[in-house]
């Protein structure tokens, strides 16, 4: 279809064209070396299934194995999970916890409360936190304040994961399948990718959470049903929630539909009662709490809302805020909260209606988060899909467990496994005329996926197009996200309307989108790699990899000295077994150079001998100096071995005889050398 | 190659919808990257476009409208295209003036509430059936220009519908 109606804005930067092809091909796969990773808000943790056998999760020392997803940055010192989460009250500026509600998104996106200075650097949209500021550093990388951005932060808890997996497998890790929420967009994952190639670390898979419970669930294998039926997965975590229909059939998972609210969980009802509690204790005489009353109300709030799910009343105190032996009864919580759980029914509603599922249809409905452990919301799931819910397996780490059994599958692993059919959360689509979406990929179709579409020119002068690709539902391009804007250069100068650009986009088994173009009248194609909006650049992403992997340079420097060895090694022997064979024809190698070929050979075995880095460095000249002195010597043997009896020979030819020179001479390698001739 | 030979099926409207769902589900675990980790990046690029293929087959076929809309364009009518040589057919004066009116007639519903909404809702509901069953039955005849020109004629009536619904939730 011909489409006229494609904004014309400044060439955006956002592009750059790659050969067709290139690229990494991903991790390998080693059977038994997969992880799964669950990165949560609040949470993150890890588990792993080796060769077919049961989930289970990885503690740390002292026996934990939900790792809290905060990090701290002390004194240049980062710290990752209890640890951090204890500063919180202390260092509310240093402590950086929920990265995960920042990932792929833009300063506008951010309309929720957080303790945080967000910084947004000039040419690239991409969120940094301040951290430290409040405490009067200036910003930047000097002293003891830092900017890092949420993808740096969940990194270092990937890392930290990740290293807990290498201690417990004695292997490295081959590949991690890493969860996120089914309605995380195109940025998000992006981020997410982003963030685990900053830690070091190869991604299987980005898996959506509720397939993963439901994978964890074993809902394929239940007898009852026979391997067939419907499911929801309701998951509401500390930061999104989740809601997806799945179908089970002929060893295939298809999610039918999914919906939720990237931005609605636990963690709002953690400041709902928290804001709640610091008006129960009355505005300090300033007028406004500060940071640390309002980290401390947070954490009082988390108690008692945990606390609740047992109990009937608790008793809370805000010391920092003047509260002590504050009584909270369930019902007074379960107000605070109702307002926040109804949130999740429409969203629940939406996708039945998508699925075209009536609930009665469904033949379970699991639970996963650690907010579906609040009573009221397993009341509020009960009376939505008129079944009670199954919650056998603990919420907080069912997604883990599922995501651990995937990435033993991919890794290799003989282990009877489903085919997991994922789907696009949300609508594809490209701005037109007017600022108005055209959707080319609908949501909620299985991925991975395809579509085209056409462009042609305008005027004879233009060259280049710009397309803007948003994902959304909404009419308007504004009230979409805005995924990328990339030009397509070069066009060939037509008439108007005579220009024919076909334009592809593919959405990968991870839902992450990659753009191809071809115009139709010479056939060229070129990939457009579409870089999200709020995105790292591939460079960024480089940079920060090189920077944050503490011993990439003495790796580097390990590789640099391993292969010079290798190189320095090689000319050696070359030379010693060519002097041993005809160094003593004086029309080949004159006394002189045999003297200057000894020297260097000298140079060179000294050379080996160092460690360090740099070192490479003195061996590749010491190679380099061989080489040159010992190329007279080597051309003249290369001259000789023509003139013998093969001069009309063809190339072919001389070249095969001179391979059997060289066999020759690696037989020779092992024996007493004898003269040529 | 098209969906329906992707998905081994007799290029036409009628559908045995089991058999769709097993020759898809089939070859979709067949296709899908997952099988391809560690592969080479041809032998992945090939595996994602053959999943697509699929998965786009699969969400043609199994949409009523969307397949008859396709056997259209198979027969060489594209009623997503506004060309006028193999698009969609022009509607007729009489038919547009019909849809002013139905506008109007949606406005007057709204002053009237939301029993006289449903009624009209109901109404075009019908009709978008109908539209479709005359599309299917002049596919069956091999008449695929008329089955497009009832196509068109339905997606008229369902944007009708739509914009109904939007002031249903209202």
């Amino acid at each position: 279809m011909a489409n006229e109606d494609i904004t014309w804005d400044d060439p955006g930067a956002l592009f750059q064209i790659e050969e067709p092809n290139a690229g990494p091909r991903g991790p390998a796969r080693h059977p038994g070396r997969g992880i799964g990773i669950d990165l949560g808000t609040t949470h993150s943790l890890v588990a792993i299934a080796p060769h077919g056998a049961a989930p289970r999760e990885l503690l740390d020392e002292q026996g934990r194995a939900l790792l809290p997803s905060v990090v701290s940055y002390l004194e240049d010192a980062v710290e990752v999970g209890h640890g951090a989460a204890a500063r919180r009250v202390e260092e509310p500026a240093r402590v950086i916890s929920s990265a995960k509600r920042f990932m792929g998104r833009g300063a506008s996106d951010i309309d929720f409360a957080h303790p945080y200075r967000l910084h947004v650097e000039a040419e690239s949209s991409v969120l940094r936190f301040d951290v430290g500021v409040d405490a009067g550093f200036e910003a930047g990388r000097s002293g003891s304040s830092r900017r890092v951005t949420p993808m740096e932060v969940s990194a270092e808890i990937l890392r930290v994961l990740a290293a807990r997996a290498e201690a417990e497998l004695h292997e490295p890790v081959a590949g991690a399948v890493i969860t996120v929420p089914a309605y995380f967009d195109d940025a998000q994952r992006q981020a997410t990718k982003d963030a685990a190639r900053i830690a070091g670390l190869e991604v299987y898979r980005l898996l959506a959470e509720p397939t993963a419970a439901a994978l964890a669930y074993g809902l394929d294998r239940s007898v009852d049903g026979g391997g067939q039926g419907l499911f929801a997965i309701y998951d509401l975590g500390g930061g999104t929630f989740d809601i997806s229909i799945l179908r089970l059939r002929d060893g295939v998972f298809q999610v039918l539909a999914t919906g939720g609210d990237s931005a609605l969980g636990g963690d709002d009802f953690d400041r709902a009662l928290a804001q709640h509690l610091l008006e129960v204790a009355g505005a300090p005489p300033s007028g406004q709490h500060d940071a640390r009353q309002r980290e401390e109300a947070l954490v009082a709030a988390r108690a008692a809302k945990e606390a609740l799910t047992e109990a009937e009343t608790v008793t809370v105190d805000l010391p920092r805020s003047g509260l002590v032996g504050h009584r909270l009864g369930r019902v007074e919580l379960e107000a605070l909260l109702e307002p926040i759980a109804r949130r999740t029914v429409g969203p629940c509603r939406q996708a039945l209606r998508d699925a075209g599922v009536r609930p009665s249809e469904l033949r379970g409905v699991v639970l996963v988060g650690g907010s579906t452990r609040v009573p009221l919301v397993r009341r509020l799931v009960e009376a939505t899909f008129k079944q009670p819910p199954l919650s056998d397996i603990d919420p907080d780490k069912v997604v883990a467990y599922g995501a651990a059994i995937q990435a033993d599958i991919l890794s290799g692993s003989a282990r009877e496994g489903v085919t997991l059919l994922d789907v696009v959360p949300l609508s594809l689509g490209l701005e037109t005329m007017g600022g108005i979406v055209e959707k080319i990929i609908p949501r909620n179709a299985t991925i991975p996926i395809g579509a085209r579409q056409v462009f042609t020119n305008y005027s004879e002068k233009q060259t280049a197009m710009v397309i803007h690709v948003v994902q959304g539902e909404r009419e308007l391009a504004a009230d979409c996200r805005s995924l990328a804007r990339f030009e397509l250069k070069g066009l060939p100068r037509l008439p108007p309307s005579m220009a024919r650009i076909e334009v592809s986009f593919q959405l990968d088994a991870d839902a992450l989108l990659t753009v191809s173009a071809r115009e139709l009248m010479t056939g060229i194609k070129q990939t457009v790699e579409v870089k999200p909006t709020y995105g790292l650049s591939d460079a960024e992403v480089d940079a920060l990899v090189m920077e944050s992997l503490d011993h990439a340079e003495e790796d580097y420097d390990a590789r640099n000295l391993a292969e010079a060895r290798v190189e320095l090694g090689r000319v050696v022997l070359a030379v010693r077994t060519a002097l041993h064979e005809v160094g003593h024809l004086g029309e080949l190698l004159p006394p002189q150079e045999r003297t200057a070929i000894e020297e260097a050979l000298a140079r060179a075995e000294q050379a080996m001998g160092p460690q360090g880095p740099q070192v490479h460095k003195a061996i590749n000249a010491a190679r380099e100096g061989l080489e040159k002195v010992s190329e007279p010597f080597a051309r003249r043997r290369m001259e000789r071995a023509l003139q013998s009896g093969m001069s009309g020979k063809s190339l072919a030819e001389i070249e095969s005889a001179l391979a059997d020179e060289e066999r020759l001479a690696e037989r020779r390698a092992g024996h007493e050398p004898e003269p040529l001739a | 190659m098209d969906h329906f030979g992707l998905l081994g099926l007799p290029r036409q409207y009628a559908i045995d919808r089991d058999a769709l769902e097993r020759a898809y589900l089939e070859r979709a675990q067949a296709a899908h990257p997952d099988r391809f980790v560690g592969a080479s990046s041809a032998e992945q690029r090939s595996a994602m476009e053959r999943s697509a293929s699929l998965n786009e087959g699969y969400r043609v076929l199994r949409d009523p409208v969307r397949r008859a809309e396709y056997l259209c364009r198979l027969a060489g009518i594209d009623v997503d295209s506004s060309e006028p040589e193999g698009g969609a057919p022009a509607m007729g004066q009489a038919f547009l003036m019909e849809m002013i009116e139905r506008r109007e007639a949606v406005e007057d519903a709204r002053r009237e509430g939301p029993s006289a909404l449903d009624e009209l809702r109901d109404g075009v509901e019908g009709e978008l059936d109908d539209a479709l069953d005359r599309a299917v039955s002049a596919l069956q005849q091999g008449d695929s220009r008329r089955a497009a020109e009832a196509l068109v004629e339905r997606r008229y009536l369902q944007r009708l519908l739509d914009e109904l619904d939007d002031e249903v939730e209202r």
